[in-house]
């Protein structure tokens, strides 16, 4: 099996260490990631909001560069599932807005056909709980404050999730050994989407602390996320704020590949803003328990 | 694109909207904002011009209220294209022209920078990621692209 990479910006240009951690768990589980030359997706929240058909042709360039490689294009991040997605589903069932998009995009040579099929890495590791068994090393049994984000849920018809009740998540943390633990708005927003985290710093602080309230209380040991965006928010948002919550943030392939028995340092956990050391103590004691290899 | 409020109204179904306000209520971004997410919907289907509203550029597009809604108004959808219209009347936040202008010259909204450079390294990744920010002869052909669209031209400030 095979997937077409796209990182988006954030995890390239400003959490390296999900980027990284995303190829050594997919190389642990026998994936091929090739990589192909992508743009910004474009940003669902300000691009989309300045100009639908920009959006749209800048998306179907992406689509296009996919399809051109011919492999599923596969993301790591909310917001670019919500831009590739939502346009690629747009295109299909548009043949005009198809028919404008290839139009500009003729000019450069390229066309899209409207055969790439997108994916978000949450359901490809969804679909190999048996695999992610197979490969775990090290059941970190920590407890877990899940945020699914807004647009890997939502808007539910292009995402066929249940938006009110997804369980897909607490069924990989689960597999790993973990436990997820309930906190009230779990499922809302984390302040950084529809331009907000750049347009309005207090507003989107604001949705922020009131959800970290909620995580610190529940008592988690991490917050746990599946787009690079809502983790640059959870985890620089942090020191952004007046009170200090200190809730360490692992995007999901870093969670992963601690329980498949890769060092933190490896991980790039250390990059992070919000100190991650408890976690990479725990993952360090288990990991002596079990005499792993590099300890 | 050409875009009237007309068309957004009969697009994204306002006119369906009974305002029972679970919109308002499911709206992380109402609680810590004026936004009022029935309001909006209320004023753009009864033709009023909520074009310069501010709070319109405070929703986080989470996309609850278009969920919940009862009525399956597109709200979320609306208020994104409400803001398109926004923008044709250069009513916008101006702050978001650094994002587009990265875009403009990177291709990225958020571009490499040397401090992360450096991590890249530290982690063993190519320092360069393999993108067409990298790729001089398709970022050439993407600033083609991005040039005949709209999305430049619009956020064009006029001086004063």
């Amino acid at each position: 099996m095979k997937y077409s990479l796209f990182p988006g910006c954030i995890a390239k240009n400003m959490y390296p260490s999900i980027e990284k951690s995303t190829e050594i768990i997919f190389r642990q589980l026998g994936i091929d990631l090739i990589r192909d030359a992508y743009t910004c997706c474009p940003a669902p929240g300000v691009i989309r909001s300045y100009d639908f058909d920009s959006w749209l042709v800048i998306a179907a360039r992406n689509l296009a560069t996919a399809e051109k490689s011919g492999s599923d294009l596969m993301t790591i991040c909310n917001g670019c599932y919500g831009t590739l997605h939502a346009a690629n589903q747009h295109l299909i069932g548009h043949q005009d807005a198809l028919k404008m998009v290839n139009e500009k995009m003729s000019t450069i040579g390229v066309s899209y056909f409207g055969r790439t099929k997108v994916v978000h890495f949450v359901d490809v590791i969804g679909d190999m709980i048996p695999q992610i068994r197979e490969n775990v090393k090290v059941e970190l049994g920590l407890k877990i404050a899940i945020h699914y984000g807004c647009h890997y849920l939502r808007p539910s018809i292009d995402s066929g999730q249940n938006p009110e009740n997804p369980e897909i998540l607490e069924g990989i943390v689960r597999a790993l050994g973990c436990e997820s633990i309930e906190f009230p708005e779990k499922l809302s927003c984390c302040g950084a989407g529809g331009g907000v985290w750049s347009g309005d710093e207090q507003v989107s602080l604001r949705i922020l602390e009131k959800k970290l309230r909620f995580i610190k209380e529940s008592g988690a040991d991490c917050i746990l996320d599946v787009c690079p965006f809502c983790h640059l928010q959870l985890d620089q948002g942090q020191k952004r704020l007046k009170a200090r919550y200190e809730i360490p943030v692992l995007h999901l392939s870093q969670l992963i590949g601690l329980s498949f028995g890769t060092k933190d340092k490896i991980l790039g956990l250390h990059t992070h803003m919000v100190s991650t050391r408890d976690i990479a103590r725990k993952a360090k004691k288990a990991r002596r328990e079990i005499a792993l290899d590099g300890d | 694109m050409t875009i009237e409020l007309p068309d957004i109204i009969k697009e994204f179904d306002l006119k369906r909207c009974m305002q029972c306000g679970k919109c308002t209520a499911s709206c992380p971004a109402g609680f810590e904002s004026n936004l009022r997410t029935r309001l909006v919907i209320y004023l753009a289907k009864s033709g009023t011009d909520v074009l310069d509203m501010k709070e319109l550029w405070c929703c986080t597009t989470c996309y609850s209220c278009q969920e919940r809604c009862p009525k399956n108004v597109k709200v979320t959808d609306a208020i994104i294209r409400l803001r398109n219209l926004a923008v044709r009347n250069k009513n916008f936040p101006k702050i978001h022209i650094a994002a587009i202008n990265a875009i403009k010259d990177t291709s990225n909204g958020f571009p490499l920078t040397p401090e992360v450079s450096k991590i890249r390294s530290l982690l063993g990744l190519p320092i360069e990621p393999h993108d067409v920010a990298h790729d001089a002869e398709e970022l050439k052909k993407f600033k083609i692209l991005l040039d005949s669209l709209s999305l430049l031209d619009l956020v064009e400030v006029v001086p004063e």
